[in-house]
């Protein structure tokens, strides 16, 4: 990843107008990722004891200078891949994160800490520190959404028309 | 007409079976899954490129009034003496006090998979399948007061460290500030222990379930607590009389803040309003 010297990624300095076309190219890319997966069946039948908040991540396994993860974390799979993500060189590296082959979309903080939809009001040190909390979070056999979702900032104004959001 | 927001736990049976009427009705009429994905798509995190209007932003509590007010619409076409009922969770601190009764929210999640299966939002009414979510999970879950690690829900002394800044937001206005009532109220904090997420973060994680993640919008109780929030602003404003909303004009070019924050006077995406706008809602609504 490139990061500059306070520690943020270069990427995050583009304004907001690439943003969706971004995301939409970012969950082509997980999709990629998750069909080259063999799916792990999940085996849960009852809610699993488990690592708790702010236990886990004690170092090392996965780290901010770490390239990517797979590991199997309380019967699920993780995977993370740090990839060229963009169609430009500006776009930069970006996290790929699936649980079980769904996408996991990561959101990175201004102090460089790492927050997922799952786990969306405090903050990860590292990508898998955020994809173990957003396990911990996940019920017996409950899965990300798949495919069929719509990509995150596809239609991010669409109810304003119909429904009178406008002043 | 200015209508009344109240104390959730002062409703009357009435008060209660009309708001959960109306919830249902908007729920029904597909309306409220838009308020879901519309929350899920304005969640933009400050370490990205982009205008964040809703989180780790000054306009946070701008855009959650409009919000509610976009919510409190939808539930007045359908009753017209429905409001949006506040939860002050300073006082209704337990798993069993307001609003998580069965003529209101219904209770806390099951151990098993954390359905919540009492009240009108359990699933198994066919009334509350949720439709817009983060997992292909279909109904509530709910893990109040985080049985495996529990968090207490955050005190009015808390609360009141956020009220007496006087100042409303400083630079670099994101999640990282240490100062200024917006994000001691949004609760973004550092490291790792119980101070890295106070206020209004801690509640959602209190809450747990639908609540921790992007989709918090599914359980009802998301306009709850968002109410007793804007009810703070106003305590703030009422308090800090000389003090406005920051910034007052935009970061210029020079600031890594440049177009990423929506100043006093700018439009708050996706409305057509700006923050200068909302700060008065004494023409609208009040708090009881």
């Amino acid at each position: 990843m490139v990061v500059d010297v306070d520690g943020v990624p270069v990427s995050t300095r583009q304004p907001g107008p690439a943003r969706a076309g971004t995301r939409r190219e970012m969950l082509r890319g997980l999709l990629g990722v998750a069909a080259g997966l063999a799916l792990v069946p999940v085996v849960a039948a009852s809610w699993p004891p488990g690592p708790l908040d702010g236990a886990h991540g004690t170092g090392g396994a996965g780290g901010a200078a770490g390239t990517g993860f797979d590991e199997v974390y309380r019967g699920r799979r993780i995977r993370g891949v740090l990839t060229p993500a963009g169609r430009s060189a500006a776009d930069g590296a970006q996290w790929e994160v699936t649980v079980d082959g769904r996408p996991l979309h990561l959101m990175r903080r201004a102090d460089g800490t790492w927050l997922s939809m799952v786990d969306h009001y405090r903050s990860y040190r590292t990508p898998l520190e955020a994809a173990r909390a957003a396990v911990d979070e996940l019920g017996p056999g409950e899965m990300l959404r798949g495919s069929d979702a719509p990509a995150y900032g596809d239609h991010p104004h669409d109810m304003g028309g119909r429904h009178g959001l406008h002043a | 007409m200015v209508y009344t927001r109240k104390d959730v736990s002062t409703l009357t049976a009435d008060e209660r079976r009309r708001f959960v009427k109306a919830m249902l009705e908007v729920k029904r009429r597909g309306e409220y899954d838009e308020f879901v994905r519309m929350h899920i798509d304005h969640y933009v995190s400050d370490g990205e490129g982009g205008l964040r209007t809703a989180h780790m932003a000054p306009s946070f509590l701008a855009w959650h009034r409009r919000f509610l007010l976009e919510l409190e619409k939808a539930l007045r076409r359908v009753d017209p003496s429905v409001t949006v009922p506040y939860w002050d969770w300073t006082r209704d601190r337990t798993a069993t006090a307001a609003p998580w009764t069965a003529d209101l929210l219904g209770g806390n999640g099951r151990a098993s998979d954390r359905q919540v299966t009492t009240g009108p939002f359990a699933y198994a009414t066919g009334n509350w399948t949720l439709k817009e979510n983060v997992t292909d999970g279909e109904f509530l879950t709910r893990d109040l007061g985080r049985s495996a690690n529990p968090i207490e829900l955050p005190t009015a002394a808390e609360l009141e460290w956020a009220l007496k800044d006087p100042v409303y937001d400083t630079a670099p206005w994101d999640s990282t500030v240490t100062e200024g009532f917006r994000n001691k109220l949004e609760g973004w904090g550092t490291g790792r222990g119980s101070a890295a997420w106070r206020n209004h973060n801690r509640v959602h994680r209190w809450v747990g379930g639908e609540m921790l993640g992007g989709a918090s919008v599914n359980d009802p109780v998301f306009w709850l607590h968002h109410a007793f929030i804007d009810l703070v602003w106003t305590r703030w404003q009422a308090r800090h009389r000389v003090h406005r909303y920051l910034p007052a004009e935009p970061p210029g070019e020079a600031s890594r803040q440049y177009r990423r924050v929506v100043a006093r006077k700018e439009k708050l995406p996706p409305w057509n309003v700006t923050p200068d706008q909302l700060e008065d809602v004494s023409g609208i609504y009040r708090y009881a």
